[in-house]
């Protein structure tokens, strides 16, 4: 095949060329550290790590949630461990109460001791939360649960949090755990007992000593399930923080370059285009040989 | 005497020749970065030898070229415009989806996150907030990107227009050639005329043949004729009334042929496939995803109440049809103007219900967009067949340039211009020259001697 040197300068200057362009999309590569930069680079790699990154996403917004509601646990558990302390103190009371040795002035004071527990109950059990909702309210978290009278007024269903994309998990607890629907109306058996003893009542007072241990049981097993509840919610996050580093690495075993096999081909297109420079001043030397 | 005055005769003749081979030589070398110049040979005829004196004759420089490989070169030319521009388009386009920001899935997959974060706390007015500016964010990207299409599809319209006006030129231009060479037959004209051919081919693809009669015709693609020997159509721009997409028309005379589905090479076959195929199935899936988006949104949004208890308020703008959903797709003003609004809770619940909260974000996963694939799909869809085109029209691009690459270098082989090879017809031609006028001298001289003698 005849080549003219016109054409052989040509084909030199296109090789030089297109070298420079692997050396610039080499060094971009290295910079840069991703192997694909826009779609159309991979399409089938860009999918696969943009799919990742919706889930990683959809998964942080699941991450808020449990952590806001772990918080909320936290809260609620502390309220229940009051009231629980309270609903001991005032069984303590009520025994003390109930014994025949004490006088009408002594139950007075007892009852004045027991109001003050139920008061510190009420005020635990109508505790709010960081964002100001109520935490034993149920879906009224904006309204206070336990009335004065102890009575509950809130919600009955407990909430639910996504645990993942397509995980949830009970985020909190209605206050109903701590009503006859559950047991007895915990808050106003307290006022029950400091009425017995303002009316120095000790057969009224030994009647409620078996519904005051339902409600400490009530209470602790209220607990019990907001433990459970925080232990999920924990399980939940610890699986949330491995799949937030699988999706990681997924998106980065699509996207990102391999530094090392990045090094090396820009090494190599940088030798290429050295060759193909020397290569170019030979051709120029051989269609002029006078310069 | 006479055989003498023959033999000067065929020293002129000669001379004559070898000059023609020097003029051939020079013009061949002062043209040899001349695009699509092809070089010239000299035609030199040896004459009958003993027992006449014989001698050489010269005739018109003889032009190296081959129609066929030429015919090659322009539809290698033409898929080479075609695969260039349309790549670049579509790499465009690709920008236009991914760049500013995040993509119409991340914002997707944002919006639904701010939901599940707010399931958690139902009644924080930051939260709620917080899921309505991203509802607002997602609104704000699909409409972008709508308004960056539709100037895509002006901007397409205008690319057309203006090469319809340069293919006109380059017809008009490849008819005068044709003229011309009827008239002269010169074979720079020739050249000339392969020129204009190939950047015809560039533009507009089509097919161009030398008649038996010398005279170039060129048709495109669909068989509507541009140029016919020395007549020349118009190419024209009509505007669509209802699309304004300037639809391409072949105009001969009173006739006009519509022929824009017809057009499927060179640079302005890119420009009508990119705006009639690629922008219009992207344009139609973005409609199609924001009528989706907000017909699912609504539907979980309806059904669920507000902070205030109310029911029956939509989260964005309902939109009647597909058509235009992009672009018309926004908030719902009441919910833009106050996030208490956003309907998280059951109808008949509390404030503090998460209910609607949770329907929100499980939509994320819902197989609620057209072609039964989730929100998130859909979207990347979009971006992955503008993607899969631009990367399957880059490999085009690499693969249509070897092919011009190649016939380039057959081309050059047959009709470059090879400098040394140039000097050395030129030294070859010279000394003959040179040789000749020794000759014709020495056939004077004798002469001269013969005359004196008399």
């Amino acid at each position: 095949m005849r080549v003219t040197q016109g054409r052989m300068i040509d084909i030199s200057a296109a090789a030089t060329a297109a070298s420079q362009a692997k050396v610039a999309a080499a060094s971009t590569e290295v910079t840069s550290g991703m192997r694909v930069q826009k779609p159309s680079d991979d399409p089938a790699a860009w999918l696969a790590a943009q799919r990742a990154d919706v889930r990683r996403t959809l998964a942080e917004g699941a991450n808020t949630a449990m952590s806001t509601s772990r918080a909320r646990l936290d809260d609620t558990d502390a309220a229940l461990l009051a009231v629980g302390e309270s609903a001991s103190q005032i069984r303590m009371l009520a025994v003390q109460g109930s014994n025949a040795s004490y006088s009408d002035a002594n139950r007075r004071e007892l009852a004045v001791q027991v109001r003050a527990l139920f008061a510190s109950a009420l005020a635990s059990a109508n505790g709010k939360s960081a964002d100001g909702e109520y935490v034993l309210a149920g879906a009224t978290s904006l309204t206070r649960p336990f009335n004065d009278d102890g009575t509950y007024a809130g919600g009955s269903d407990p909430r639910d949090v996504p645990t993942s994309d397509v995980g949830q998990a009970v985020s909190n607890l209605a206050g109903t755990a701590l009503t006859s629907a559950s047991g007895v109306d915990v808050m106003p058996l307290f006022l029950r007992v400091a009425e017995a003893l303002e009316a120095n009542d000790p057969t009224a007072l030994q009647g409620l000593l078996g519904q005051l241990d339902t409600g400490i049981k009530q209470v602790a097993h209220s607990r019990t399930r907001v433990g459970g509840a925080m232990s999920v919610i924990d399980q939940a996050q610890v699986a949330h923080a491995q799949l937030g580093v699988t999706l990681s690495s997924e998106i980065s075993r699509q996207v990102e370059s391999d530094t090392v096999a990045a090094a090396t081909n820009l090494a190599k297109a940088s030798q290429q285009l050295e060759a193909s420079r020397q290569v170019t001043s030979f051709v120029i030397s051989l269609v002029n040989p006078g310069r | 005497m006479s055989d003498l005055m023959s033999l000067l005769s065929l020293g002129s003749a000669g001379i004559t020749a070898q000059n023609s081979g020097v003029s051939i030589a020079t013009n061949n070398v002062a043209n040899a970065n001349t695009v699509g110049y092809s070089r010239q040979r000299v035609d030199i005829e040896s004459l009958l030898g003993a027992p006449n004196v014989g001698g050489v004759r010269t005739g018109s420089p003889q032009r190296l070229g081959d129609s066929i490989l030429q015919q090659r070169i322009r539809g290698a030319a033409s898929n080479l415009e075609m695969s260039r521009s349309f790549a670049a388009s579509t790499l465009s386009l690709e920008q236009t989806l991914m760049g500013g920001g995040d993509s119409i899935d991340q914002q997707l997959a944002a919006m639904f996150s701010r939901f599940g974060a707010v399931s958690a706390s139902p009644t924080d007015l930051p939260a709620r907030t917080a899921a309505v500016g991203a509802a607002g964010e997602l609104v704000a990207g699909i409409g972008r990107r709508a308004a960056e299409l539709d100037a895509q599809h002006t901007e397409a319209n205008e690319r057309i227009r203006a090469k319809v006006a340069e293919i006109t030129d380059l017809a008009r231009q490849l008819a005068e050639t044709n003229l011309q060479i009827a008239r002269t037959n010169n074979p720079v004209l020739k050249d000339e005329r392969d020129r204009v051919a190939t950047k015809l081919s560039a533009l507009v693809g089509g097919n161009a043949k030398i008649d038996p009669d010398g005279q170039m015709r060129f048709v495109l693609d669909g068989g509507a004729v541009l140029v016919d020997g020395q007549r020349a159509a118009k190419l024209g721009a009509k505007t669509d009334p209802v699309t304004q997409n300037a639809n391409v028309v072949v105009i001969d005379g009173n006739s006009e042929r519509d022929v824009t589905t017809a057009i499927g090479g060179g640079s302005l076959g890119a420009d009508l496939k990119h705006r009639d195929q690629t922008l219009v199935g992207a344009r139609t899936a973005l409609d199609q995803l924001a009528f989706d988006i907000t017909a699912s949104a609504n539907a979980v949004h309806t059904a669920h109440a507000g902070a205030d208890g109310v029911s029956g308020r939509p989260l964005f703008k309902p939109i009647g049809a597909v058509t235009g959903a992009a672009a018309a797709m926004g908030l719902d003003p009441d919910v833009e103007a106050d996030p208490e609004k956003l309907a998280l809770a059951a109808i008949g619940t509390g404030p503090g219900d998460n209910t609607g909260a949770l329907a929100m974000f499980k939509l994320a996963q819902g197989k609620v967009a057209s072609g039964g694939r989730t929100l998130t799909g859909a979207a990347q869809d979009l971006v992955t067949t503008v993607a899969t085109e631009a990367s399957r029209a880059k490999s085009d691009v690499a693969r249509d340039e070897l092919v011009a690459e190649h016939l380039a270098g057959l081309r050059d082989s047959l009709a470059g211009v090879d400098i040394q090879e140039e000097l050395t017809n030129l030294a070859r031609f010279e000394h003959a020259a040179s040789a000749m006028t020794k000759f014709v001298t020495t056939i004077d001289e004798m002469l001269g001697t013969l005359i004196d003698r008399l």
